[in-house]
């Protein structure tokens, strides 16, 4: 039985990628679950694993070439399988993807959310399979020709939506080519009228901005937002980081506030780990994570990104700096890995380091909250009685109040400020 | 009483669309001053397909010792005119009665008479001024007159003959052209081409050109342009050698048939100019099939009347004209459908061509035809095919495929993925849709 394996979309909204390298040749025999090609998208560079065991009969495209999400990449001949299992394959449902936080430095308080393919989620069939026969549970789709429904997909149009003007309503590719959003997804066009498109510009959501879409009404209707502000006087942390800095310059490492306040966070998330959970309500439980995995948002030229930093509470401050530099050329040159993008329990965004003090950050549901850093300034503070300058670091965290109170949220903030108000204490 | 649409003429323009019409419940009369059926019926695409049918035949027989059968020696073969002729006239007035039965069914009239169109809404005929709210002119073309020949014979006056010439000269242009000169070639006679300009077939993309090019010369018929050609009494003189002729027909590329109308028709080359709806420069004058100029093709006749039925009954039509086979009844046939490499290429677009031969294809080896190949055009991004080619013995049968897959906007992996039946000759589409470089 023949397979033929379409580039999936991995779970990212992604529209193609380009073929780094083939780990199989036609007449491979490949086991399922072994790499079958290197792919780079927007984001990331990972491996494709081969989804069934057979034998290579046919490979799509060379290295350096282009490929669409849904056209074919390899043709696998399957051993041993009869119509009836290969057809059953096919129309298994997809599992679903896990969803990581993203939010956008740089952003305020808008904070994104992409979908990241969790363990097993890397074959959404889709359309993809050996037979193509309508599956059992059809779904209702539109009447399209193919090159529509190419056209459809390459422009991020919802073919559904569509009003074909062929036979019975089949939606052609001009129909496509001349789809403008409808009046009711898009009030604000309903004032305008044809012909002055001049004043405004129509594009198609990319597939990323769809899915940061959905994903940010997934977390503000599933999850009860509630935020925290506060500030800290962190001339300690700007000294130490300082004498850090000094001592670290021989081995060519150059500190942020950022690896102290992974380190302050992660120490805090060892005494408060309902902020490193996540509430299942469908079972009515808690799980609590034992490991401390901190998505650090990234603001690239394609976008945001969102790497984790794994195990952080393990890791030491130069350790952290060297992980955070290569996370951030990795991400400008687009070499992450979708492993890079797994498996976070916590994030945290530095909106301040372009511009802004408070936010309100959207938590990157299922997680349990985000935490927010603001622009540090001097500013007039009280010491000994005294005003003086101070250099001042806001912060805002937002979490999901269904699983934690405000007691709760305001003694995990009091335990990270008074980290970053006196590092000493981290070494304690 | 008033007419809703009074057609001229009752080729595969006027019965389709008197039909159509009737069915719409239209009040129609049909006026013709000859036949039933026009020339496609009478003179032009069914008898020239039933008197090439008894060509081919007796070129297969010849290989019937190949076959395995025996006694059968080809030189006892011999072509019966009289008999094809025969068969061809029973077969044109089975098919002219039917066109009688599906008018009377739908309550559409006949006149034969000339007619003469008096004003949008009248038209004369038999001594008769008859009201109408809507005109259909579709007389249909005729060869144009010949200069250098003025005497020749036309297509229609071939089959007054008692005996057929030995060495005709056919001059003019176009697949008429070719398929009258394999005829004469198929059934032992010694034919020569006058070709008024190359290509032959300009509608034709230009590989399938070269193919039928070499195909002539292959049957040793002379291609002999026009004007390069000294034409004496009953030879002529080309590349300093003289080709013998002994009777000369008219294949020239056609003119419009008008009939006699006092409103004035504005005119496009000689032919019925017309918009997309196939009206005339007068509301309610409309000209389907060759008269206006469009195509010279029968089913593109009856597509265009057919939409002046929809526009009479205020269905709009869509915008694009449609696309529509281009079928030659050469040996092997050819047919296309679509765009040519040239047209895509004038357009910039990004395309690959898959071509796969027909000596791959088992049914074509057992038929004893392998000669051929399919052709298929697509652009890269979607792989829309935008053209189909072939030529194949059934070639002319075997494009409808092509056809309904652009009607659907299909592209090559629709034909990879479509389970063909095996062993067929169709299965070409499958192999050629799933070439990969």
């Amino acid at each position: 039985m023949r397979y033929i394996f379409k580039f999936p979309d991995i779970g990212e909204g992604l529209e193609e990628g380009k073929i780094i390298e083939w780990y199989v040749d036609k007449g491979s025999t490949i086991q399922s679950g072994d790499p079958l090609v290197k792919m780079e998208t927007d984001k990331v560079v990972t491996d494709i694993p081969s989804p069934k065991s057979g034998v290579i009969a046919v490979r799509y495209g060379g290295i350096g070439d282009t490929v669409k999400v849904g056209s074919a990449l390899v043709e696998i001949d399957i051993e041993g399988i009869n119509a009836e299992a290969a057809q059953r394959m096919a129309s298994e449902e997809p599992k679903k993807a896990s969803t990581e936080s993203v939010d956008e430095q740089g952003f305020g308080g808008v904070v994104g959310t992409i979908e990241v393919a969790g363990d097993g989620a890397y074959l959404p069939a889709g359309d993809e399979g050996i037979s193509e026969r309508e599956q059992p549970q059809a779904r209702r789709k539109a009447l399209a020709t193919p090159v529509a429904r190419a056209m459809a997909k390459d422009l991020g149009i919802d073919i559904n939506q569509v009003t074909g003007t062929g036979p019975a309503g089949r939606v052609t590719k001009k129909d496509i080519q001349s789809f403008r959003p409808s009046t009711h997804a898009q009030p604000a066009l309903k004032a305008t009228p044809e012909g002055s498109l001049d004043r405004i510009r129509i594009e198609p959501l990319s597939q990323i901005r769809k899915t940061i879409a959905k994903n940010m009404l997934r977390s503000k209707q599933n999850t009860a937002h509630m935020s925290i502000m506060d500030e800290v006087e962190i001339s300690e942390l700007v000294n130490a980081r300082a004498r850090l800095n000094e001592i670290l310059a021989e081995q060519s490492i150059k500190l942020t506030y950022l690896p102290f306040i992974i380190k302050a966070i992660a120490r805090a998330l060892k005494n408060h780990p309902v902020m490193n959970a996540e509430l299942d309500m469908e079972n009515e439980r808690i799980i609590y994570k034992n490991y401390i995995n901190l998505g650090i948002a990234m603001d690239t030229d394609d976008g945001l990104v969102v790497p984790v930093i794994r195990d952080a509470d393990k890791k030491s401050l130069s350790e952290l700096a060297l992980e955070l530099k290569d996370l951030m050329d990795r991400a400008r040159n687009r070499k992450l890995t979708l492993d890079d993008l797994k498996d976070g329990t916590f994030s945290i965004t530095s909106y301040g380091s372009i511009g802004g003090y408070f936010a309100v950050p959207v938590i990157a549901y299922p997680q349990v909250a985000i935490f927010g850093i603001g622009k540090i300034s001097q500013k007039p503070v009280i010491k000994d009685n005294q005003i003086a300058v101070g250099n001042v670091m806001p912060i805002s965290m937002s979490v999901d109040h269904r699983i934690v109170d405000g007691a709760e949220v305001s003694r995990f903030v009091n335990e990270v400020l008074s980290y970053i108000k006196e590092p000493m204490l981290l070494m304690v | 009483m008033v007419y809703d649409l009074i057609v001229i003429g009752s080729g595969p323009a006027g019965y389709v669309g008197a039909i159509k019409a009737g069915q719409r419940g239209l009040k129609t009369l049909v006026i013709d001053k000859k036949y039933v059926g026009g020339m496609c019926l009478n003179w032009g695409c069914i008898p020239t397909k039933s008197l090439l049918e008894s060509a081919k035949m007796l070129h297969k027989v010849k290989s019937a010792a190949e076959f395995g059968i025996g006694g059968i020696d080809p030189a006892d073969l011999s072509f019966d005119w009289q008999q094809a002729l025969k068969r061809t006239q029973q077969i044109v007035s089975k098919l002219s009665r039917g066109i009688e039965f599906l008018w009377k069914k739908n309550g559409v009239e006949f006149l034969k008479a000339e007619a003469k169109i008096l004003s949008p809404t009248q038209v004369e005929a038999d001594n008769r001024i008859l009201e109408t709210k809507n005109i259909l002119i579709a007389t249909g073309s005729r060869p144009a007159q010949r200069k250098d020949f003025p005497d020749a014979l036309s297509l229609e006056d071939l089959y007054g003959l008692e005996t057929l010439p030995e060495k005709p000269l056919l001059a003019g242009r176009g697949a008429n052209l070719v398929e009258l000169a394999q005829f004469f070639q198929m059934i032992g006679k010694q034919p020569i081409i006058l070709a008024d300009d190359l290509p032959l077939m300009p509608s034709l993309d230009a590989y399938l050109e070269s193919y039928i090019q070499k195909q002539l010369k292959k049957n040793k018929i002379p291609v002999i342009p026009t004007i390069e050609a000294v034409i004496k009494d009953n030879y002529l003189v080309y590349n300093d050698k003289e080709h013998n002729f002994d009777m000369v027909i008219n294949v020239s590329f056609r003119s419009a048939i008008l009939p006699e109308s006092v409103p004035v028709l504005e005119l496009k080359n000689g032919f019925v100019k017309t918009d997309r709806t196939h009206q005339s420069n007068i509301p309610g004058i409309y000209a389907a099939g060759d008269v206006n100029g469009k195509s010279y093709l029968a089913h593109v006749a009856s597509a265009q009347a057919l939409e002046v039925i929809d526009t009479i009954m205020n269905v709009e039509l869509p915008q694009d004209e449609r696309q529509y086979p281009l079928n030659i009844y050469s040996e092997p046939e050819m047919a296309q459908i679509g765009f040519t490499e040239e047209q895509i290429k004038a357009q910039n677009l990004d395309y690959k061509i898959n071509q796969y031969p027909l000596s791959a294809n088992g049914k074509a080896l057992t038929e004893g035809s392998a000669d051929g190949f399919i052709r298929i055009l697509f652009e890269t991004k979607y792989n829309e095919v935008l053209g189909v080619q072939i030529v194949a013995a059934n070639a002319t049968d075997l494009i409808s495929e092509a056809g309904i897959l652009m009607e659907l906007e299909g592209t090559t992996y629709d034909l990879a993925r479509t389970i063909h039946a095996h062993p067929t000759v169709a299965e070409v589409y499958m192999d050629a849709g799933a070439i990969e470089e």
